[in-house]
């Protein structure tokens, strides 16, 4: 797997020819400082892009450009990886020789991508009011809609008791309370912000090449004069004063127990495959120490995992219990957690964890989006290891090197969800 | 063995089907790393009534299908997800109304992988411990899902348009029933629905179809099973008009959530026929409520709906239905909206222009999804089941015609069969 690099524009340019898929797939990367100040209106930029663009000003017809380009999926999120925040744009199209296009679909899904991004639709020096006054609407009921989904809810709460005094408590989405303040004339002037300052990063993977994508983004991406702001990686040593235990209540029929942990190592560090060993045996898979003895062992749960954030350094485990048993499920989170530092690890553990990870390190090579993922990891942390070289690192990793990661695991914040009943 | 090729799509089938009744396809897929399989019963959440041949027919409790599915990874020594672990292989089941489907995806050890798959399927292992302490655990589960208001707002629709079919009864069933469930039950109910004749085993990825097939031969020719009888299910009839219709839950959220549900009071075509039928509807839906639509914006502008509007069409030889409806400030507006919009088109009937743009979006959707081993799988089963051919769709979408959804326009849309569900918060 070789990505084929060059620069446009400032404009990082990767491309992945191979005729593995069906598709092409494209997606554009923009990194911009995660902070109070912009976090809200750098969220609703890529919203109110999707209404109109210079040349086509009305949704409507953008949304039909997309059936006629066979049904091309497009979209956006919006996430972080360590102290940046990232837009990120999506498209997906099929692959001209299954249907019999007039134009090149590779083609047409660049200028999509290129003139949502570079040539939005601009009246009086402004976005259109009534686009942006919508689309703060749709942000406003996507903010309050977390509460509806209680695993992610207790999920963000626990990282935001946990870094309060850190960009990363910010939510990617942005704030409720900054919505007000957004109007078109400050939106648009926090664009023009954004594109000059925005690290740009864009992926395609499919049947081409980078000579023809590079050609495809100089017509149709116009940038203007930029100064791309260095990437500020989030430093992943953290001493823990104190443990924060934080209880909430609301009415839910399930409690939902959620621990955030500091690993100390991250996605640059030297012992990063071990890290990832370790999360594996903790408790990413269904033979890890977290299922078998919260679920299999004391059926105290559905789920109890933890997964790990390699760019800013924390593992965070999830379950959902009834209200009565946290203590007991408490207590035996926190012991698996001891277990680890004390080196009690089975070779039977260790192998298994290191045959999944190997498994899943392969099964990237299938995915298109999998592949520019862990290309744009690399790309952010500063780090140039393949997906073949952390094999390699993964397949030698002993009990020994995950206890030492271990040691330097330290929890930071208990976080608990609970009915409006009890204490 | 059979070879079927697909030229519009690239893909070439290998077919067999064993002396014991099991079916086997293999999908090879050149250059990938990653080996996915299925090993599915036609045995869901719906199939609570039951018999085998001559033998009494029994009623079993609600949510007995996925209770085994959960008590399937037990083996004698212990758990199979550790088996599939130290061969490097993610597994997973899933239980839906119609079928439970064991699945791994490896890229190595592929045939010990294929072999564990086939064998822990093959072999139940329930003891009255075991299925005690599974009961705790489905509990959990049963009340994560009764916390989510996407799956309350679903089933209350069901409830709210069905009135016998056990369709509406959730795939998990209750904390209550679950508790009624036993180790003889389990057996009776493997032991109607898990007999080769009744599965399908689907591989994809970068394998060789020969090699697969003799491994998956011999596998089968070296158990025995019992001879193929026939399984009987029996659902009471089903009467045509809908439950009830309006059925509101409340659970806190941060807006209302509406699905509009037509119930279509009898189905009457089966395999292809009922293929073609969900396309041309799948389309009409899109036509209508897709978000390329003049409604979907008109809608979207005056705040009534957000990102979350959607739509969908299932049915079955049993069922069919379709459902609208997303996140709303206005409930009852948006209601409303829907459905004096759909009382217009069925004067107007679809434009052409709209019609053509949205067969287009479909036939490439089609295409894409063709790039995931897992969707492949996934629908290749169960188009499979229902004695169908899932590479026939994408003919389907292309003889589509403009008559042919608005004549489904007026069947599909009787306003006696529509039945609401709302999730929204308590009033305080």
């Amino acid at each position: 797997m070789d990505f084929q690099k060059g620069t446009v524009q400032s404009l990082n340019v990767h491309v992945l020819p191979t005729n593995r898929f069906k598709t092409f797939t494209i997606t554009l990367f923009a990194g911009t400082p995660l902070q109070e100040e912009t976090v809200t209106s750098t969220a609703l930029i890529p919203y109110v892009l999707r209404r109109g663009t210079a040349n086509k000003p009305e949704t409507i017809a953008l949304r039909e450009q997309l059936d006629e380009l066979y049904g091309a999926g497009f979209g956006f999120n919006i996430t972080k990886r360590g102290n940046t925040q990232f837009v990120q744009f999506r498209m997906d199209v099929i692959n001209d020789r299954f249907v019999k296009s007039e134009v090149s679909l590779l083609s047409e899904a660049i200028k999509y991508v290129g003139q949502m991004v570079t040539h939005p639709l601009v009246e009086n020096g402004q976005f259109r009011p009534a686009y942006v006054d919508a689309e703060k609407q749709t942000l406003q009921k996507q903010l309050e809609s977390v509460i509806n989904d209680k695993i992610r809810y207790a999920s963000e709460r626990c990282m935001e008791e946990m870094c309060a005094n850190e960009p990363y408590r910010l939510n990617a989405a942005g704030r409720l309370e900054d919505l007000p303040h957004v109007d078109a004339r400050t939106l648009f002037e926090r664009y023009q912000q954004w594109l000059s300052e925005a690290q740009l990063d864009i992926y395609v993977v499919g049947d081409t090449t980078l000579e023809e994508v590079i050609g495809y983004i100089e017509q149709y991406f116009s940038l203007p004069d930029r100064s791309p702001r260095p990437y500020e990686r989030a430093d992943v040593q953290y001493n823990v004063d104190e443990v924060k235990t934080i209880v909430e209540q609301l009415d839910v029929n399930q409690g939902k127990l959620n621990l955030g942990l500091r690993m100390n190592t991250g996605y640059a560090s030297p012992n990063y495959a071990a890290a990832l060993v370790y999360n594996g045996i903790l408790g990413g898979y269904p033979h890890s120490k977290l299922f078998v003895n919260v679920r299999e062992k004391e059926s105290l749960a559905y789920y109890c995992a933890s997964r790990l954030d390699g760019h800013k350094g924390i593992l965070s485990i999830q379950s959902g219990i009834e209200f009565a048993n946290y203590e007991k499920a408490l207590k035996i989170i926190e012991q698996q957690i001891a277990e680890m530092k004390a080196g009690n690890i089975t070779d039977v553990e260790l192998s298994q964890t290191i045959a999944m990870l190997s498994n899943s390190l392969r099964e990237m090579f299938d995915s298109a989006n999998d592949m520019l993922g862990f290309d744009f990891n690399n790309r952010y942390a500063n780090t140039n290891r393949t997906i073949e070289q952390l094999l390699t690192e993964v397949q030698t990793i002993s009990i020994s090197d995950v206890q030492t990661v271990a040691q330097q695991v330290e929890l930071d914040t208990i976080y608990f969800l609970r009915d409006r009943q009890g204490v | 063995m059979d070879i079927l090729q697909y030229d519009a799509v690239e893909e070439t089938l290998y077919r067999e089907v064993l002396p014991n009744g099991l079916e086997v396809i293999v999908l090879p897929k050149p250059g990938f790393q990653k080996t996915y399989a299925t090993f599915a019963t036609k045995y869901g959440s719906i199939d609570n009534h039951f018999s085998v041949g001559d033998n009494p027919p029994i009623k079993v409790p609600d949510g007995i299908a996925h209770f085994l599915e959960h008590k399937m990874f037990e083996e004698p020594e212990g758990d199979i997800f550790a088996t599939f672990a130290k061969q490097g292989a993610a597994a997973n089941a899933f239980t839906s109304f119609d079928r439970t489907v064991y699945l791994f995806s490896a890229t190595e050890q592929i045939d010990e992988n294929l072999t564990t798959l086939i064998n822990f399927v093959q072999n139940p292992y329930f003891t009255d411990q075991n299925v005690d302490k599974e009961k705790g655990i489905i509990e959990q589960e049963i009340n994560m899902y009764s916390d989510n208001a996407d799956w309350r707002v679903y089933y209350g629709l069901f409830e709210a348009m069905y009135q016998k079919h056990p369709i509406s009864i959730d795939i998990a069933g209750t904390v209550e029933s679950i508790y009624k469930i036993d180790k003889d039950t389990l057996y009776r109910c493997y032991n109607t629905f898990y007999h080769p004749s009744n599965m399908l085993l689907f591989i994809v990825g970068g394998v060789d179809a020969e090699q697969m097939m003799e491994l998956v031969r011999s596998n089968q020719a070296s158990k025995t099973f019992t001879p193929i009888e026939e399984i009987n299910r029996f659902f009471e009839p089903e009467p045509g008009p809908i439950k009830e219709r309006k059925k509101t839950i409340q659970l806190p959220v941060s807006l209302p959530k509406v699905m509009l549900g037509f119930k279509e009071p009898e189905v009457t075509l089966s395999g292809e026929e009922l293929v073609k039928q969900e396309v041309v509807s799948k389309v009409m839906l899109d036509v209508l409520f897709g978000s390329s639509s003049a409604f979907y914006q008109r809608l979207y502008d005056q705040q009534l709906i957000y990102d979350s509007f959607g739509f969908e069409y299932n049915c079955s030889e049993q069922y069919a239905f379709s459902v609208i409806g997303g996140d709303t400030p206005q409930p009852d507006t948006l209601i409303e909206e829907i459905s004096h919009y759909v009382k217009e088109t069925l004067k107007t009937g679809i434009n052409e222009q709209n019609f053509n743009r949205i067969k287009r979006k479909k036939i490439g959707s089609y295409l894409r999804m063709l790039n995931s081993p897992e969707a492949i799988a996934s629908e290749f089963t169960k188009f499979r089941f229902r004695d169908c051919d899932m590479f026939n769709v994408l003919k389907y979408y292309e003889e589509c015609t403009l008559a042919d959804v608005n004549q489904r326009l007026v069947d599909h849309f009787n306003f006696d069969q529509l039945a609401i569900s709302i999730v929204e918060s308590p009033k305080a």
